[in-house]
């Protein structure tokens, strides 16, 4: 067996989920890389079919369809992807809110000219949003009232990165680093012993990387406003939206965060935008490692102090800030 | 933002950690985080094969006494997604002097050893949505001896899947034929019952307990031994508790446990074991262990060379393993994780035993120190 330090990294570019997503791994030889990525492809593919919203066939399209009829039977996976949704929204004071999709019906980021949805029309849709009315157990869902809908958008991709990990990990891949569309997740420091170098998006800058950090193992993800957005008489309306006006964030350009697993850094990193200015109260809390931009392009955060320098895509010569975090590893 | 928000709680009173807590209750994404417990509903998705090789020795002052050379073959394969089968296949070649427990005894205890096992165990599971049910069924055969057991445990996880509740039952039948004649087909049966909880603390620890109790009734004599007579039946009752807590500033496992031990001969002993398993880069993780074992004396063990008071027909026995002692077990691991699922291990331990190693209590007289240590190799692969 040849030594792992000259074990060659491997790179498997797909798309799944409206995103590019992207895998490298390390492997003994293309067989083995293959093997194991198109196992982690597959059961990226199985969730996107499982439960986006723009299926016919998937999960979250069935329950959507039953809203305000009869419960809709779910299994295990689905049951779980709902308690973790449960748990979200109680611990952010129902900020997170899988039912807020329905006020994507008044903000059409498509749409020219850009409209900025008046009172009555977000009121409208925010009477469609109330996690608290929906009646789930371990084996069904039922949404109230006709018209409301779910959508696993907030958690999907990150679960997934962290489902990659699992699958790539039992494939005996121990290093890799699992990209889906800005969501990553390290398995394994680099084949030599170094922390991965994953890049922060400038978040006016496409392609640039504003800062980066270091990552042994565990996950960043990224919350920002520049995914989907317009601008009106020089304001900037963003696709995150606050369930409770109807409105978009405007405290934070974007907020990273670092944590063992993908989906609570990607669920962390959301919250905190919807607390716009008690976000970093609200990730200090959490004890996470973070990075936020706020409005006026200013890095804040335990992450931010050591370089603000924004540049190209990470490099090995860029002092990035360091934020170490750990895989949760078997403590059996 | 506005000033007219409707009132919700503040979100940064949610405790630290708790987004990641309820994140690891999603499925398949933290693998063997908290086996052998927790997830009771998760099936294994890869099937597993691991090798074992382990050589064993021990010896007295001048005297070398066993050698036990004993390969093993572990099997594991899901049966779909709700069923895994697992088993073990042992085989021991034990060679050797023939055991020399006190000087006094010297050549009274028993006929030179040279003999084999080969014991084998399969195990069943069935996993629901947070249960998990298994079967297993376990056989150990010598010339003079010959053991079954069949076994039964439900594990039950709370629906945050951070408790499992662990239930088992077991019973064993054992049959023995000593080949001097003294034991002809005697019979020894027990029936084993568990209950255990593993309680997830945090992401990065996890502590387990577990009581068991034990009754049976049979031959617990042994036949290669002068005077050894014992009660024809024993309860046990065990009491284990384990922790382990990942250091993410080291980056490394702590393991610890306790277990205490008391049986209706009248011993009671103590286990303490601490293990530091530390992760080095490229897939290395080293593991030095230590464990303290002490215990008293059953109410019948005798100092040799022979019982005060003795009375024909009374129980007695000169086992050093009945005798009241203390141990020390130093021992280090080595492990590498290579690509493409396989992994290999070394591991040396060093076992120690003095009768003035006894904790709380002076040890049995004329004890000599016993020394022995394991060397096994490992190689497995996961598919």
């Amino acid at each position: 067996m040849s030594p792992p330090a000259t074990m060659p990294l491997f790179r498997h570019r797909f798309r799944a989920m409206a995103s590019e997503h992207e895998l490298l791994l390390c492997a003994d030889n293309d067989a083995s890389a293959h093997r194991a990525a198109a196992a982690a492809i597959a059961d990226v593919a199985r969730i996107e079919a499982k439960f986006s919203r723009y299926r016919d066939d998937s999960v979250t399209t069935a329950i959507n369809r039953a809203a305000g009829g009869s419960p809709v039977a779910i299994d295990a996976e689905t049951a779980a992807l709902l308690r973790y949704a449960d748990e979200c929204h109680r611990l952010s004071g129902g900020l997170f809110d899988i039912t807020s999709g329905v006020l994507r019906r008044v903000w059409d980021f498509r749409r020219t000219p850009p409209q900025v949805p008046d009172a009555a029309a977000r009121a409208a849709s925010i009477a469609l949003i109330g996690w608290d009315g929906v009646e789930w157990s371990e084996r069904t869902v039922r949404l109230p009232r006709a018209g409301m809908e779910i959508d696993f958008g907030g958690i999907g991709k990150e679960y997934a990165a962290d489902r990659v990990a699992t699958v790539l990990a039992g494939h005996g891949i121990a290093h890799a680093l699992v990209n889906l569309g800005g969501d990553v997740r390290a398995l394994g420091p680099r084949p030599d012993g170094t922390p991965w170098r994953v890049g922060i998006r400038h978040p006016r800058r496409p392609g640039e990387a504003i800062t980066g950090v270091d990552l042994d193992s565990g996950a960043v993800a990224t919350s920002g406003d520049y995914e989907r957005f317009f601008e009106v008489d020089g304001r900037r309306y963003c696709h995150v939206l606050d369930p409770r006006t109807g409105m978009p964030v405007t405290y934070w350009q974007s907020v990273s965060v670092v944590a063992p697993l993908a989906v609570a850094a990607g669920s962390c990193a959301t919250i905190a935008l919807l607390c716009e200015a008690a976000g970093a109260a609200f990730l200090d809390a959490q004890r996470v490692s973070w990075i936020g931009v706020d409005a006026r392009g200013v890095l804040q955060g335990p992450g931010a102090h050591i370089t603000t320098k924004s540049g190209p895509s990470p490099s090995a010569a860029q002092p990035f800030a360091t934020i170490t975090s750990r895989t949760l590893r078997s403590v059996v | 933002m506005p000033s007219s928000l409707p009132a919700v709680a503040t979100s940064a009173g949610a405790p630290a950690g708790a987004f990641l807590a309820a994140a690891l209750a999603l499925p398949g994404i933290v693998p063997g985080l908290w086996s052998p417990a927790a997830h009771a509903q998760t099936a294994p998705d890869a099937a597993q094969i691991a090798l074992k090789y382990l050589d064993y020795r021990d010896w007295q002052p001048g005297a070398d006494r066993i050698r036990v050379r004993s390969p093993s073959l572990y099997v594991l394969k899901p049966l779909g997604d709700a069923f895994a089968v697992e088993g073990t296949l042992v085989y021991d070649g034990i060679s050797g002097a023939s055991p020399r427990f006190h000087d006094a005894l010297s050549g009274a205890s028993g006929i030179g050893v040279s003999d084999h096992r080969t014991a084998g165990d399969a195990k069943l599971t069935w996993y629901g949505e947070r249960v998990a049910v298994g079967i297993s069924a376990a056989v150990s055969s010598e010339r003079d001896y010959l053991g079954r057991a069949l076994a039964v445990d439900v594990r039950v996880s709370t629906p945050d899947n951070n408790r499992t509740w662990a239930f088992g039952i077991a019973g064993n039948s054992d049959r023995i034929d000593s080949v001097n004649g003294v034991a002809e087909n005697q019979a020894r049966r027990s029936v084993d019952v568990l209950l255990g909880v593993t309680q997830v603390l945090s992401a990065d620890a996890i502590v387990q307990s577990n009581l068991t109790y034990s009754a049976g009734h049979g031959y617990y004599s042994d036949p290669y031994k002068l005077l050894d007579t014992r009660p024809d039946h024993r309860r046990v009752f065990a009491w284990l508790t384990r922790g382990n807590r990942y250091l993410p500033a080291f980056d490394a496992t702590l393991r610890v446990s306790y277990r205490l031990l008391t049986d209706s001969f009248g011993s009671v002993s103590h286990a303490l074991d601490a293990a530091w398993v530390q992760s080095l880069p490229e897939g290395w993780s080293v593991t030095p262990s230590l464990r303290y074992y002490t215990q008293s004396a059953a109410d019948f063990y005798f100092d040799p060379p022979f019982p005060r008071g003795f009375v024909p027909g009374g129980n007695y026995t000169a086992d050093t393993r009945l005798a009241a002692f203390g141990a020390l077990t130093p021992g280090i691991g080595v492990t590498k994780r290579f690509a493409d699922g396989w992994s290999a291990d070394v591991k040396l331990e060093y076992y120690r035993q003095k009768s003035a190693w006894r904790l709380g209590g002076s040890g049995s007289p004329g004890l000599e120190p016993f020394s022995a240590r394991w060397l096994q190799f490992g190689l497995a692969k996961t598919f």
